[in-house]
């Protein structure tokens, strides 16, 4: 059987890279003692995708990956027994039974909403902050984006959904942001946040939480 | 930036998170793993175990697990790690003037009672400088005041210490299960009554195995070592090694620390026997780790399927210095391949020698995950084989490599050694014969019956004298002439089908045969070199040979007369007031036979009296004869 879980991510854990959360998801699964199915061919690996990665440093509660299992479990029974074994900052939200769902949950995720609070290393007061956020709504945004054939500039705007002032205080902000995110691509965060320094002329350091991935679970009968 | 002295402790941890936040592998520093012990209360005495290397290799590290668990089993003490921070880590904490703290609380070191280095090899003594420095701590004992936390270390560098005597306040000499708590208990008992650092230093060298250097002085004459006068009545005049006798019912290492990030031995580590019967002339474990003592094949599995169970891991190390020789292996390796490869467990059997009983089983071992197989032969002769006493022949080697071959291998690793007391030509050409053959065995095969492709590596080491070792007396070969040997054996090398060799003679080898051999003025070469931008030494990018060169000029020393120089044998040595249980006769005896060419056999089949007096009290190996379990 198959099984789609959220998850959420937490400060004790939010320096823990991709690639070791799905170590520490497979871990927790021995532990848990999971029937879990195995690819085929030379090294077999437990059968365990996640719909995307989240950046180093960064918290959220609404990540999602599935797993493959040999033996029926109520997503119920899942979920507790996954929970029992997670260390600390990391806990299955919800599962569910993906009956004959075949495909990847990359492909079903459309926006991301983050908050964003923004610790100033100068005060900046709120008018100045409201107008660089809302700014950056308006026109281009080009940035100098890392490929694999080097440093590209790219416009990032069309990836911007949303964003603005939510909260304020004379060294601090959060900031609501709603970005694209896809199989194909997604906003860059930290390079959005590049541009907004540049713009207020002051640096800032930053605690962001993914509060949400939008998936259309449409072609999911459930 | 720390503009205030008293910042609340909240305060801190949010500065040292926003370090880690800046690092390029913050894992290495957060703590909080699965299994981490966590102790709340007052009154609790704070040691630091630290490990003089990254957290992916300190984590790796037996030794120090067992030390964690054993610390932390009593209710008066907590036992916290700290790594030595990477390049990128320690910039930032010299930016910021933050201190250099604990994984477990963040606390800083210099707030603990008690510091603890594990010197696994001499080319990290760098580091314990860049922790102590980090942590505000005087490197020098006597610059240290009743304050400071007391600098105690331990593991085999022990052997000899002196090079950072003048560093560390107290060494554990050997096994260190029983006697960390011994030390507790004396330091306690100390603390309770109010003493002083130097009556607790008193204290604690009354305890077997424990070596204060400060209560001793060396003497030098011409530019060589002398002799160390012992500068306290009551300090010992020799220091024995400390052996679990029980190695069975000894504490081991609880339920493991799961890391997040991925480190170097990234499983269950078991160790099935301490100590070594072979005697290989060249190898230190091989001495100092006597004498062999076993855990039996029912707690092992005991001990594996509560890890299984605790950690998640899927992957289970069953080592020691040669596993063949483990007394239970012939059911042991068929046992656990059965109980774990069918939940998907790798086992491995790492410095196992095949034989023909465990010919069926090396098709299950690479049934889960396929890894490669290793043989040290070490030299390339049969003339040198016997004068390092390594009892290998190269019909069982041939045999070993034409069974893994049929049992669908192609992977093989050949580990050698050049600059080898002795070593002529002829003997670095044997290698790549030896080599040649490996390679003929496989295409000799039908190709029905073997893999695609051979891949034969062919590594060779350099030689590094080591104290408490038949060949502590003998030098380690020049750099011009490491050279020559690696370039002819290159040569012979090419052209064999399936072979690929893999040298590297870098200055760390020299480095590390001088610290090995050195005294007590290494000291302030060290710290003249750490001065100079010296860091993780035994790391490639990060050695620097100017720092190291000037800081020993600057002293009047060098490299060579430590690493370059053959001692004779009835030279003082810096090293000769620790008692290692092995005798000086024994050694001298071993160094002569060496080159007569004389193999000495595995002392399983006969003792050879290694332990001298001592043998009867100390080895246990008598009493197990006599009662007929080997």
């Amino acid at each position: 059987m198959r099984i789609i879980a959220a998850f959420s991510k937490l400060e004790p854990v939010k320096f823990v890279s991709h690639l070791d959360m799905q170590r520490l998801f497979q871990r927790a699964f021995r532990r848990a003692e999971l029937p879990l199915s195995y690819s085929k061919g030379f090294n077999p690996h437990p059968l365990l995708s996640f719909a995307t990665a989240l950046s180093v440093g960064y918290t959220s509660e609404s990540e999602y990956f599935d797993v493959m299992l040999d033996e029926y479990l109520s997503p119920e029974e899942f979920t507790r027994r996954v929970n029992a074994a997670l260390p600390e900052g990391v806990r299955i939200t919800s599962a569910l039974d993906a009956g004959d769902f075949k495909g990847s949950l990359t492909p079903l995720m459309r926006s991301a909403d983050y908050d964003a609070v923004l610790s100033f290393d100068a005060p900046v007061e709120r008018e100045r902050l409201e107008a660089a956020v809302s700014s950056l709504l308006d026109g281009e945004l080009i940035v100098d984006k890392k490929t694999k054939g080097g440093i590209k500039s790219v416009d990032i705007r069309p990836m911007l959904l949303e964003a603005s002032v939510a909260d304020y205080s004379e060294n601090h902000a959060r900031l609501e942001i709603r970005g694209v995110l896809s199989a194909e691509g997604g906003l860059p965060p930290e390079l959005l946040f590049g541009v907004l320094e540049e713009r207020l002329g002051a640096s800032f350091s930053r605690r962001v939480h993914r509060k949400k991935i939008e998936m259309d679970w449409s072609d999911l009968k459930l | 930036m720390n503009f205030s002295a008293s910042t609340t402790a909240e305060e801190r941890l949010e500065r040292i998170n926003a370090l880690i936040s800046r690092v390029e592998k913050p894992t290495r520093y957060m703590g909080g793993e699965l299994n981490m012990r966590v102790k709340q209360g007052e009154g609790l005495f704070r040691f630091a175990l630290c490990f003089p290397d990254t957290y992916e290799i300190g984590m790796s590290h037996l030794g120090s697990r067992i030390i964690y668990n054993v610390l932390n089993n009593r209710e008066d003490t907590y036992a916290e790690r700290c790594y030595a921070p990477w390049v990128d880590m320690e910039a930032l904490l010299r930016e910021s003037g933050e201190k250099l703290f604990s994984l477990e609380t963040k606390r800083p070191l210099d707030e603990f009672h008690v510091i603890a280095f594990s010197l696994l090899y001499e080319m990290c003594y760098t580091n314990i400088l860049t922790m102590l420095e980090l942590s505000g701590i005087p490197l020098r004992s006597c610059e240290r005041g009743e304050d400071a936390p007391l600098i105690v270390a331990g593991g085999p560098c022990v052997c000899n210490s002196e090079p950072i005597a003048e560093i560390v306040d107290v060494f554990f000499f050997g096994d260190g299960e029983e006697l960390v708590n011994e030390f507790m208990d004396a330091y306690a008992e100390g603390r309770r009554r109010g003493a002083k650092k130097r009556e607790l230093l008193l204290d604690l060298c009354a305890i077997p195995g424990v070596y204060v250097p400060a209560f001793y002085r060396a003497e030098y004459e011409n530019g060589q070592f002398a002799r160390l006068i012992k500068t306290e009545e009551a300090a010992p005049d020799c220091i024995e090694r400390r052996i679990v006798r029980d190695l069975d019912r000894a504490e081991f290492t609880g339920d493991l620390i799961v890391p997040y990030m991925s480190i170097v031995h990234d499983r269950i580590a078991l160790e099935l026997f301490r100590g070594c019967t072979r005697g290989c002339r060249f190898c230190q474990a091989g001495f100092i780790y006597r004498p062999i003592r076993e855990r039996r094949m029912s707690t092992l599995i005991e001990y594996a399927d509560e890890q299984l169970k605790r950690t998640g891991h899927d992957e289970v190390s069953l080592f020691s210095l040669s596993s063949g020789d483990y007394s239970e292996i012939h059911e042991m390796v068929p046992a656990v391949l059965d109980r774990y490869t069918k939940n998907r467990i790798s086992v491995s059997f790492p410095s196992l020698r095949i034989d023909s009983f465990l010919k069926d089983d090396l098709e299950k071992m690479q049934g889960v995950r396929k890894t490669g197989l290793t043989f040290a032969p070490e030299a390339g002769t049969q003339r040198m084989r016997d004068i390092i006493n390594k009892g290998v022949n190269e019909d069982d080697l041939l045999r070993t490599v034409k069974d893994a071959f049929e049992a669908g291998w192609q992977g093989v690793k050949l580990y050698f050694m050049i600059g080898l007391p002795g070593e002529t030509d002829e003997d670095v050409l044997g290698i790549a014969e030896l080599a040649r053959k490996v390679s003929r065995e496989f295409y000799s095969m039908p190709k029905d019956k073997r893999g695609k492709g051979l891949r034969c590596t062919v590594s060779a080491s350099t030689f590094v004298p080591k104290p408490f070792t038949p060949f502590q007396w003998e030098p380690q070969i020049d750099v011009d002439e490491v050279l020559r040997r690696q370039a002819l054996l290159r040569q012979a090398l090419k052209g064999i089908r399936g072979v690929e060799f893999n040298c590297h003679f870098s200055e760390t080898s020299r480095l590390e045969a001088c610290f090995a051999r050195g005294d007590r003025r290494l000291a302030e070469v060290m710290i003249g070199a750490y001065r100079r931008g010296a860091r993780f030494d035994s790391w490639d990018e990060h050695f620097k040979k100017e720092a190291w060169d000037e800081s020993f000029a600057e002293r009047g020393l060098s490299v060579d007369m430590f690493a370059n120089r053959r001692i004779s044998t009835d030279e003082p040595l810096a090293w000769q007031h620790m008692d290692a249980l092995v005798t000086l006769d024994y050694l001298k005896k071993e160094h002569e036979r060496a080159f007569e060419g004389i193999v000495t056999p595995d002392c399983r089949e006969k003792c050879n009296g290694c332990f001298g007096q001592k043998c009867a009290t100390h080895c246990g190996m008598h009493s197990a004869r006599a009662e007929g379990s080997l």
